[in-house]
């Protein structure tokens, strides 16, 4: 990757404060209010490190879910939580001749990794159901959760498409990615994008991020990858309908649901007029039916 | 780990693009074939304790449409109809108080419960529920003191009609407490609730007129006001019979009815359609030509019967919701394209 030219004024070993828009050496973008960011996830370059998982733990404080092993392949996290921000998947994929199936496609030699967290939908259902105004679009177009205001009625746990949101059983709270909210404040690149080694996770304005997944695609298409996709970008194979582009979004290689991702989530919220129109229906006709009872029972 | 079966076939059928489902072509089948992962949940269930929660909605519909009910009947229904309506004014006060009580005890931090009153989103079942019930209370207190006053004290006894008048609004938010519960289940990603918004609201609403024509049954002393209210309970339960039949159409078409297969699905088969539909329905029939002696048993106990069932569709929908979301194979059905609206 090509240095920025601003490294040049951070040369010293100890510095003596944090540095001033370090996204921009880092990530090469300027983080400003205003604009919109996300993760761009291309899944063709993840090797499963983990570290994204890690960095996310460790900036953001947040204790181990569960120390054990679950059988899983690689995948000892198992699922996105209140604790868990960040989760690679492991996916092995072979033929039907067993899980080393010598008869595998040129590619990944049959793995599959993907780096899943929350997608910052452009209309998020989870954001729609809160009934406290926790949830909110931050000035980054990111989705977050106030922990100063959330009461954990639980209700964003079941609205999420995508099974992101959890209720923390240590604080009674709706606890989910941030996009790193505090950092970005400060100029920070989010800490998984930071720490990705293989620039699985990138960083930046959507704009940008999304104009950038689209050569990846092409150039994956022109070596011969046709099944590479994106997931969370309209007017592709995996757009999400009526939850709008996702500004976190992916580059997938095989079917949705080999990821755990649903292949046409909907927008939780357009049921609630066909919903309360019905009930009201229907106890409008029960009102009208029981005066005409009472009215024909009267002597 | 079952592991080849579950990804093998996802590797058989990929195909150049974005793979078609691979169950399109019966589209009807009930639950994913493709691949899982690991059959781990793809979404998490509603973190709603069941008992509480179903207990509310019970409550909710219970209060709303008594209020309904009993306005209705204090409007229309003549002098007899009095203790009918001043009987509904008191199961009103069931949701303010206790069903509120039990809404806050859910919440993680029950202590920032009057967060809820912050904003009001029509996007929110939940704000949207919260102000209903603020309404419905607004409007169910006042109510109940003036007429307290009014039957109790001979001085009070102008204060009647300004009763009726505070009423109103109880009667309104009433209708809307009966069944925005159903809403505020559909607008989830829980695949046996988002399946059918529609059929779930009408089932619930019949299920709260139900319980509140037989809650004002029990106490009914005119078997002339018991029988409208025994017509009333009979057409509700009618309804909501008809109301899950279509929500079970709804499922199956949705391929997410395995999730009624569990415990809470047979809770619901058995309590909610057999003790709270079939039994009472049966009982009522039999009153109409039982000896005169008989009648009030037998409406006691089809009242009884329907209450109990409706508190249990309550609680056994919840359950078959929560069931349906940790089945991979029901969310990642019920997310095909084939489903969308
Ligand atoms: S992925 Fe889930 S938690 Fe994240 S913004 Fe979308 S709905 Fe909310």
């Amino acid at each position: 990757m090509n240095m920025h030219p601003r490294t040049q004024e951070f040369t010293a070993s100890v510095l003596d404060g944090p540095m001033r828009d370090e996204s921009e050496l880092t990530a090469h973008v300027l983080v400003r209010p205003g604009k919109s960011y996300g993760f761009f996830t291309d899944t063709t370059v993840c090797i499963g490190c983990k570290a994204c998982e890690v960095a996310c733990k460790e900036w953001n404080n947040l204790p181990a879910d569960d120390i054990g092993l679950t059988g899983d392949s690689y995948d000892n996290t198992g699922a996105l939580s209140a604790n868990t921000w960040r989760h690679v998947n492991f996916i092995e994929r072979s033929g039907d001749g067993g899980v080393r199936d010598n008869d595998q496609t040129p590619f990944q030699s049959g793995w599959l990794m993907m780096s899943d967290v929350c997608k910052h939908c452009h209309n998020p259902p989870c954001l729609e159901a809160c009934p406290t105004g926790a949830l909110f679009k931050t000035e980054f177009d990111t989705v977050v959760v106030q922990q100063d205001v959330c009461n954990g009625c639980g209700y964003c746990v079941p609205a999420c498409p995508f099974g992101v949101v959890d209720i923390s059983k240590i604080d009674g709270k709706a606890h989910k990615c941030t996009l790193c909210y505090d950092r970005l404040k400060g100029g920070l690149e989010p800490a998984c994008a930071k720490s990705c080694p293989t620039d699985s996770i990138q960083f930046g304005e959507l704009e940008v991020l999304q104009e950038k997944a689209s050569k990846r695609l092409d150039e994956l298409h022109a070596r011969g990858v046709e099944t590479a996709y994106l997931y969370g970008v309209p007017g592709s194979p995996g757009a999400t309908g009526d939850l709008g582009h996702l500004n976190a979004f992916f580059l997938l290689t095989d079917r949705p649901e080999v990821y755990n991702l649903p292949a046409a989530p909907t927008r939780a919220s357009n049921r609630v007029a066909p919903a309360l129109k019905a009930g009201l229906a229907t106890m409008l006709g029960f009102a009208l039916a029981a005066a005409v009872l009472l009215v024909s029972g009267r002597e | 780990m079952g592991l080849t079966g579950k990804m093998g076939r996802a590797n058989e059928e990929r195909p150049a693009v974005l793979a078609p489902s691979p169950k399109r072509g019966d589209g009807r089948a009930s639950g994913w074939t493709g691949p899982t992962y690991y059959g781990r949940p793809q979404l998490k269930p509603a973190p709603f304790n069941n008992w509480v929660v179903g207990g509310y909605i019970f409550l909710a519909g219970l209060s709303g449409s008594s209020s309904l009910l009993g306005h209705i009947a204090e409007l229309v229904g003549g002098p007899e109809s009095e203790r009918l309506a001043r009987r509904a004014r008191k199961y009103a006060l069931l949701a303010p108080t206790i069903g509120s009580a039990l809404l806050i005890e859910d919440l993680h931090t029950p202590k920032r419960f009057y967060n809820m009153l912050r904003v009001a989103k029509l996007r929110s079942p939940m704000s949207i529920g919260t102000w209903i019930l603020m309404t419905f209370s607004a409007g169910a207190f006042p109510a109940a003191v003036l007429h307290f006053l009014a039957d109790h004290l001979k001085a009070f006894r102008w204060l009647r009609r300004p009763a009726q008048f505070v009423q109103a609004p109880a009667t309104l938010a009433g209708a809307g407490l009966s069944v925005y519960t159903a809403a505020l289940m559909s607008a989830t990603s829980t695949p046996s609730w988002a399946s059918a918004p529609q059929a779930l609201s009408v089932r619930y609403g019949a299920s709260s007129v139900a319980s509140a024509a037989s809650a004002l049954m029990l106490g009914e002393r005119s078997p002339k006001l018991r029988r409208t209210l025994a017509t009333l309970t009979c057409g509700a339960l009618v309804v909501e019979a008809a109301a899950s039949a279509a929500q079970a159409a709804a499922h199956r078409a949705k391929g997410v009815e395995e999730a009624s297969g569990g415990g809470w699905g047979r809770a619901e088969t058995i309590f909610a359609l057999g003790l709270g539909v079939l039994a009472p329905v049966a009982l009522l029939g039999a009153s109409l030509v039982a000896p005169r002696a008989r009648r009030r048993v037998l409406h006691n106990a089809a009242a009884l019967a329907t209450i109990g069932g409706s508190a249990m569709l309550r609680i056994a929908t919840l359950g078959v919701g929560d069931d349906s979301a940790t089945r991979p194979e029901i969310s990642l059905r019920f997310a095909q394209p084939a489903n969308l609206p």
